[in-house]
């Protein structure tokens, strides 16, 4: 039984189709990237799949729950955590205090009491290493902090499906060496499937995935092992476009 | 934290409510004053547990006070033959407190759909459309309104019904100023202060990480509602022992509400306070000092304040005592 499968997944935005018919499974602790040029759907595909919205065609499963018509989150309650290409810690509360936050309502919420996921805070504030930015409010750090603090609110939620969106963009390759194998650190220690969102940092996708994903104008493109996805004619033209020999004059 | 230590931030609370009574109480003439104050805070206090812990605006806000004015005057109006004593009273805050809930539930299932502008826009109707159908209809005797000095009298007696109106149901007001700093206290303590905060800095983030987000606004709407209407059953009805729907459902209370939990700081405990003391004291004083021009002055000075500070008094404080002992006492 795959962690997620998604069968058909269409949306649309008036005429434009966002996201188009787009099947595919995650299976439990597996690391994954969706990458595609700017526009090609991923947000979208995203947003869909962790239910910010909802999808005009084709059903959603996770863990043979069908969760098509689930509020996000129902969905976050499951298992599904989330972090955003541009970091959105709550400003005003402390990093320790936004951390508990997610232990608090998300999937193992209904059981932790407010003390409980503060002491659950401090053990991802260790993991990310912020220890002394603990009482800060979190509108106030650098932005590599702001990500780290999203990261780790992600996953006091104890999701069983991490779905980070452009994690590295903006990131020198030093930075993105790091972040890569931070990722790699949490998905061993804490057992979920990631899913990576990455719009053209190859280094990073061939560092971090297994299987990649490519969309390409709202639909699939390809669905491989990494090494054959980065190889791949179609997946080169579509970032780079056909060589000039190819063309006819 | 530790258990016991989160909650004594409501030492201050306690301290200024007394300060403020205490000051009412052994100067004489003074009561007028301290009862104007008392109103002012309450009604901060009750506006921020929904505005400044979720920030949403509510320009319909005054309704609710409207809708437990009303409650209490028909406990009155219509129960005082009935031999209940200040029972009228107590059936006067639960119609109070029914109304209400009963009209946040039926605003709340509309227009807390809505964000930012659009629900401020939205609860703009809700006061000016509520005192339509109340005059429009004839509903609780329509623009007439009630006057149940009379009712009173005969349910209490003469004195009884005097001195509620210039003494108890001041009181009552810091009772219920009280009791919404210690709900206000409560929720910042426990998970629904900590799903505001996450829903009022980022409504879309605090939905994925598991926030039911309707769930907490209704809660804190429901609640902010309710202290609204308890405050209009004291503070109008049982003060003024009449109630017409022009004097009621007015904007401008609403707006003055808005200035207290901004000039006080939102979304905090003391702020409130603090708002409605600088409120009540510069246009009291303005308006002695030069009636009629009050507002004109008073409107720079508003905008001036919250231009230089947006975070509020106690917003400012906070930072001032991070790292200090006073850290546990001022939210």
């Amino acid at each position: 039984m795959p962690l997620l499968k998604c069968e058909n997944v269409t949306k649309r935005f008036g005429g434009l189709v966002a996201v188009d018919d787009m099947s595919f499974t995650i299976d439990h602790g597996e690391m994954m990237a969706i990458v595609g040029p700017n526009g090609a759907g991923k947000t979208t595909m995203f947003n869909l799949i962790n239910g910010v919205f909802p999808a005009d065609e084709g059903t959603i499963h996770f863990e043979d729950v069908d969760v098509t018509h689930f509020p996000a989150h129902k969905r976050a309650h499951l298992g599904m955590g989330r972090t955003f290409q541009i970091p959105r810690p709550f400003a005003s509360a402390t990093v320790q205090e936004n951390i508990a936050i997610g232990a608090m309502f998300g999937a193992a919420g209904s059981e932790i009491s407010v003390d409980e996921a503060m002491e659950m805070a401090d053990h991802y504030i260790d993991l990310i290493g912020l220890a002394d930015h603990r009482d800060k409010p979190a509108g106030g750090l650098t932005p590599i902090e702001k990500k780290l603090v999203e990261i780790a609110r992600a996953l006091a939620m104890k999701p069983k499906l991490l779905l980070m969106d452009e994690a590295m963009a903006g990131m020198n390759p030093n930075d993105i060496d790091e972040m890569v194998s931070f990722i790699k650190d949490i998905r061993e220690s804490e057992g979920i499937a990631i899913v990576a969102m990455v719009e053209h940092i190859m280094r990073a996708v061939a560092g971090l995935a297994e299987r990649v994903i490519v969309m390409h104008q709202g639909a699939l493109l390809v669905d491989e092992p990494t090494k054959e996805a980065l190889t791949d004619p179609r997946v080169i033209e579509v970032y780079l476009g056909k060589p000039a020999e190819e063309f006819d004059a | 934290m530790k258990r016991a230590h989160k909650y004594l931030p409501i030492f201050p609370v306690l301290f200024a409510y007394g300060a403020l009574l205490g000051y009412g109480l052994f100067f004489p003439g003074k009561w007028q004053l301290v009862s104007q104050l008392a109103f002012y805070c309450t009604l901060g206090q009750a506006f921020n547990l929904f505005m400044g812990m979720t920030g949403y605006v509510d320009f319909g806000y005054v309704a609710f006070m409207g809708v437990g004015t009303y409650g209490m005057a028909i406990s009155i109006y219509h129960l005082s033959d009935k031999g209940l004593g200040l029972g009228i009273i107590v059936i006067g805050l639960i119609l109070a407190a029914v109304f209400s809930t009963l009209l946040s539930l039926a605003v709340g299932a509309v227009a807390l759909r809505l964000r930012g502008a659009y629900f401020a826009i939205a609860t703009i109707g809700v006061n000016e459309g509520f005192r339509y159908l109340i005059e429009g209809a004839r509903i609780w005797n329509g623009s007439e309104g009630m006057i149940f000095t009379r009712h009173m009298k005969q349910a209490l007696g003469k004195p009884a019904a005097m001195a509620i109106g210039t003494f108890w149901a001041d009181i009552m007001m810091f009772g219920i100023a009280i009791l919404a700093a210690v709900l206000t206290l409560i929720y910042m303590r426990n998970k629904v202060g900590y799903a505001l905060t996450a829903l009022r800095e980022d409504e879309d983030a605090a939905k994925v990480m598991g926030i039911n987000v309707t769930k907490y606004k209704i809660i804190a709407f429901i609640t902010s509602s309710v202290l609204a209407g308890l405050l209009g059953a004291t503070a109008w009805a049982l003060k003024l022992q009449y109630v017409y729907p022009e004097d009621v459902f007015e904007i401008h209370y609403t707006v003055e509400a808005i200035i207290i939990v901004l000039l006080g700081g939102a979304g905090t405990l003391l702020g409130p306070i603090v708002g409605g003391l600088i409120y009540g004291i510069t246009k009291y004083y303005l308006a002695i000092v030069l009636p009629g021009f009050q507002l004109l002055i008073f409107a720079p000075i508003i905008v001036a304040i919250i231009v230089l500070f947006p975070e509020g008094t106690i917003g400012i404080l906070k930072q001032k005592v991070m790292g200090t002992p006073l850290q546990k006492y001022i939210i």
